[in-house]
């Protein structure tokens, strides 16, 4: 019998490294971790490790910021560096970056070209520099979350924490979704064996910060801000997904907050 | 082209002053006791925090953040590789000379073949394929693989053959191993020792999985990690002196102004040192105690920071030769003195120098 | 994009087939001996100004050991250096680029593909970048860079053919340092020296390259290795150490160090106070001392020629 979570979960309702099906896995952050930047973190989500560190906002090199491109407000740049020695085999560098790593620069700097406050520095430059030191599945939602703290460190507004996680299906999720016998049950934050072989997708929240003290009992309002899935999953499922999806952003927001304050603090 | 622009906007190298970078000269070249501008002593390193074993995916990682930020990681990995046997050295020679014919392919046998280790250094604000990475990835990869001989131990000769040895399984299979170091923010200061010093820890905790298969049959491994060994091996007898077992190599930067010998230059100083040496050296485990050479040295290149140094930069002392303004800089020229650079390598390498100094601090790094 | 409907030859040629009858003591192939004095030279033919174009160039030639009194094979029994330098500039350097008081010395160093056994690739690879970076080094210490601001000067080296690493039939096993590597940056030196002086750039001294080794005896590999100049790779069996250095004879100064092997099992003659590196780098300025003898005699024939 193949030892993998399609197969052990139907049986036991536990995934292959043990965990039940809307578990985390144990999550360490911290942030200032270097203090050659403007802002850092290093965050562990399970065996996948990254480090983040960001620069500036500083002023921008001369021929984006006298463009239009930067007039309306500071350009998000970011670069991903996925270590040689990141994933199970070690990389064949091909030179330069790869496919993989442009991919996750790209999105990246959309999650947060929009999130942040750029109107705020015009004609700058925020470059943020994500080192992967340890891919072991939701290595994208791993670098937003690293991002998210490392700007928090570098004091750069935003609306909210933008915390993000991955969410998939128990099975391979591709009949409609029978309502009388579901077998299927959605899973949360995929390790590297679960993403190989189950859809999954990363999904990434954040709230309006409570302006007054009174209001924050009150349900703060979520929104997804980023949002993708590379797997193929029939519709009917979605909603699932992205049910559990946000409830782990939550858990980790509330997490973020501990360190955020504990740290400030310090 | 990101990094590049990261590059302008964390660390700004420092343009300093003719007069500035006089007063630096003149204090550092100071006799007997040169004043830095952190304060140092001449033989005094920098503050460092040091961790090994940090990453549970490679066989060995460490992890060295000097105070001002710069950081460095480095994994390493191994992979069992077929050894490519060139059925070579002419067929005659084993025929006509079976005697020299068996010991040569002995000693290949157990040599091992310096490319198996692989070694990359990222920085960013630089392209894999530029002259800095590749010249620093280069001078470490030498050294590493430079250190030949290992230690007699009860009868069982440890290491020999040096890395390379250790990289052999048997005639048809070895070890490849990559080094993969990762600067995580752009140099403050020449990156070289620190570079050195990340990778030797993580040397140092590197484990390669217990070989359960005997000679030369396709290898096999023991599964439990927990049994795996040290590449480096460390003595199973407690009362062994560490000063035998061999190490991996370090490189230190050492510069030169005036009668100065100045260990762990910073930026500031690289620009008016006078000669700029890396010298690398490991335990001299062939040494019997109580020798007064307990340091090999591996390898030795002058003047590798010199695009840092800020030679040849100023008015020109030919035409101004006789009449030498006080307090302008005038960058030297040429180069060093012999005894200069026998005192720098003396004071690195000598008993109870700074080179067992740090060999010794990073023995003291828990290693998990 | 691959050739992939022919089919290459091996990368690293053919040898005659040797047939089994043939074999025998006599006429299989012996590593050669080395024939010279351990403090004697390989003859040098070194001659400036033959590339027209560039602003000063130089071409040197090291004559390599003669071959064993038995030896017959078609293969060459070991390489001798070749190599060519021009020098481009001084000139402006692009507007592109950043302001400097200085001469920016750029050097490249490139072996033509024909020039090892194994057939060199077109792209410059890690130590061709690395022996550029030596040759900088050199370089830098002994030009008087301030005299052209703005300016940017080229160093092209060009390696025709190297020096051996290993006897050509040793197993590549046997041992894989890069010693040939170091013979070949003493050229570098030596050669863009002449070509310095030849493009009447401003130096210190003519900046020499020499090159000394330890090597262990073939014949009793248990005795201690013993100091040698000038080393060919091809006639040791091991070489245990080598250094090489970039020397200005005329101020006693360094300009350019690189020193690499396990010293620390040898042994120097009784009576020697020296360390071993002190030694092996004393042997390498030794070196250079003789091949500036040769260089300066050049590059005064060139000007009295010049003068004429």
């Amino acid at each position: 019998m193949p030892l993998d979570t399609s197969t052990t979960y139907p049986l036991t309702k536990l995934r292959l490294d043990g965990r039940r099906w809307n578990e985390l896995r144990l999550i360490q952050a911290q942030i200032s971790t270097n203090a050659a930047s403007s802002g850092s973190s290093y965050l562990t989500m399970g065996n996948t490790s990254v480090m983040c560190s960001v620069h500036g906002p500083a002023a921008g090199r001369r021929g984006e910021a006298t463009g239009s491109a930067g007039s309306a407000g500071a350009i998000v740049d970011v670069d991903v560096n996925l270590a040689g020695f990141a994933a199970v085999d070690r990389r064949r560098r091909g030179g330069g970056s790869d496919k993989k790593s442009s991919r996750m620069e790209v999105l990246l700097r959309s999650a947060f070209q929009s999130h942040l406050y750029t109107h705020l520095y015009p004609h700058s430059t925020i470059s943020i520099h994500v080192s992967i030191l340890s891919a072991d599945g939701s290595v994208l939602a791993a670098a937003i979350n690293a991002c998210t703290l490392a700007l928090v460190d570098a004091g750069i507004p935003m609306p909210g924490l933008l915390t993000a996680c991955t969410s998939g299906m128990s099975g391979s999720a591709l009949t409609p979704k029978d309502p009388r016998s579901d077998e299927l049950d959605p899973l949360l934050d995929m390790a590297l064996p679960e993403e190989q072989e189950l859809p999954f997708m990363t999904i990434a929240t954040t709230t309006k910060l409570p302006v007054g003290e009174d209001q924050m009992d009150e349900e703060q309002e979520t929104g997804i801000s980023f949002m993708s899935m590379d797997a193929k999953v029939h519709s009917t499922y979605l909603e699932t997904m992205m049910a559990v999806g946000i409830d782990g952003c939550g858990q980790i927001r509330e997490l973020f907050e501990g360190v955020i304050k504990s740290s400030s603090r310090a | 082209m990101s990094s590049q622009r990261q590059a302008s906007s964390a660390a700004q190298v420092p343009h300093l002053s003719p007069a500035e970078l006089s007063y630096l000269y003149t204090s550092l070249a100071l006799p007997q006791n040169p004043i830095r501008p952190d304060g140092r002593s001449p033989t005094q390193f920098r503050p460092l925090s040091a961790e090994s074993n940090i990453l549970p995916g490679t066989n060995g990682s460490a992890r060295i953040g000097f105070a001002d930020g710069t950081q460095a990681i480095v994994g390493v990995k191994a992979e069992v590789e077929r050894t490519v046997l060139i059925s070579d050295t002419l067929d005659v020679d084993q025929d006509a000379e079976t005697v020299e014919g068996a010991e040569e392919s002995a000693s290949a046998a157990t040599g091992g073949h310096g490319s198996w280790v692989q070694m990359s250094i990222e920085i960013p604000g630089f392209r894999d394929d530029d002259a800095l990475p590749v010249f620093l990835a280069e001078m470490l990869r030498e050294s590493l693989v430079g250190s030949v001989g290992g230690n007699e131990d009860n009868g069982e000769r440890h290491m020999a053959g040096g890395l390379k040895g250790r990289l052999v399984i048997n005639k048809r299979w070895h070890w490849r191993l990559y080094i993969d170091v990762l600067l995580l923010s752009q140099p403050l200061s020449y990156p070289l020792p620190l570079l050195s010093l990340t990778t030797h820890l993580a040397l140092l905790s590197t484990k390669l999985p217990k070989l359960k298969s005997t000679g030369e049959e396709d290898p096999f491994f023991d599964d439990d990690w927990a049994a795996a060994e040290y590449l480096y091996p460390r003595s199973s007898t407690i009362n062994s002196n560490p000063s035998q077992q061999v190490r991996p190599p370090v490189t230190l930067l050492v510069i030169s102004v005036g009668e100065n010998v100045i260990f762990d230059p910073s930026r500031e100083e690289i620009a008016v040192a006078d000669a700029v040496l890396a010298i690398s050296f490991t335990r001299n485990s062939d040494s019997d105690t109580g020798t007064d050479e307990p340091l090999k040295l591996l390898l030795t290149q002058r003047g590798i920071a010199n695009s840092e140094t800020e030679n040849g930069n100023g008015p020109d002392s030919a035409a101004a030769a006789e009449e030498e303004t006080p307090g302008v800089w005038r960058p030297r020229r040429g180069g060093i003195k012999r005894s200069v650079l026998a005192e720098m390598m003396k004071t690195a390498l000598k008993k109870g120098g700074v080179g067992e100094e740090v060999l010794a601090g990073l023995e003291g790094v828990e290693v998990a | 994009m691959n050739d992939r409907r022919r089919v290459n030859g091996p990368a690293e040629g053919t040898r005659r087939p040797v047939f089994a009858c043939h074999v025998d003591t006599a006429s299989a192939p012996t590593r050669p001996q080395r024939q010279r004095e351990p403090k004697a030279f390989r003859k040098i033919a070194l001659e400036t100004g033959l590339t027209r174009s560039a602003s000063g160039s130089s071409y040197i030639e090291v004559q390599p050991s003669p071959p064993p009194a038995s030896y017959n094979s078609l293969i060459p029994h070991s390489s001798s250096l070749k190599l060519a330098c021009s020098v481009h500039g001084p000139k402006p350097l692009p507007r592109s680029a950043a302001f400097s008081p200085n001469l920016v010395l750029t050097t490249h160093v490139k072996y033509a593909t024909f020039a090892t056994r194994k057939r060199r690739a077109h792209v410059r690879d890690a130590s061709e970048r690395d022996l550029g970076v030596h040759l900088e080094t050199a370089l830098r210490g002994a030009i008087i860079a301030d005299r052209w601001p703005k300016s940017g000067i080229d160093v092209t080296v060009t390696i025709l053919e190297a020096e051996d690493d290993r006897w050509w039939a040793d197993a590549p096993d046997s041992h894989d340092a890069s010693w040939g590597m170091m013979n070949v940056l003493a050229g570098c030196i030596t050669a863009a020296s002449a070509a310095l002086a030849d493009a009447h750039i401003d130096c210190l001294d003519l900046v020499t390259g020499g090159m000394a080794a330890l090597v262990s005896d073939d014949e009793n590999p248990d005795a201690p290795p013993k100091l040698v100049l000038d080393v060919d790779p091809s006639e040791h069996r091991s070489i245990v150490a080598a250094c090489v250095v970039g020397y200005m004879p005329g101020r006693d100064e360094i300009t350019q160090l690189w020193l690499k092997g396990d010293s620390s099992n040898a042994v120097l003659e009784d009576g020697d106070k020296r360390t071993v590196h002190e030694a092996l780098i004393d042997g390498a300025v030794t070196a250079a001392k003789s091949v500036h003898a040769v260089l300066a005699e050049v590059v005064r024939e060139s000007i009295l020629a010049a003068g004429q």
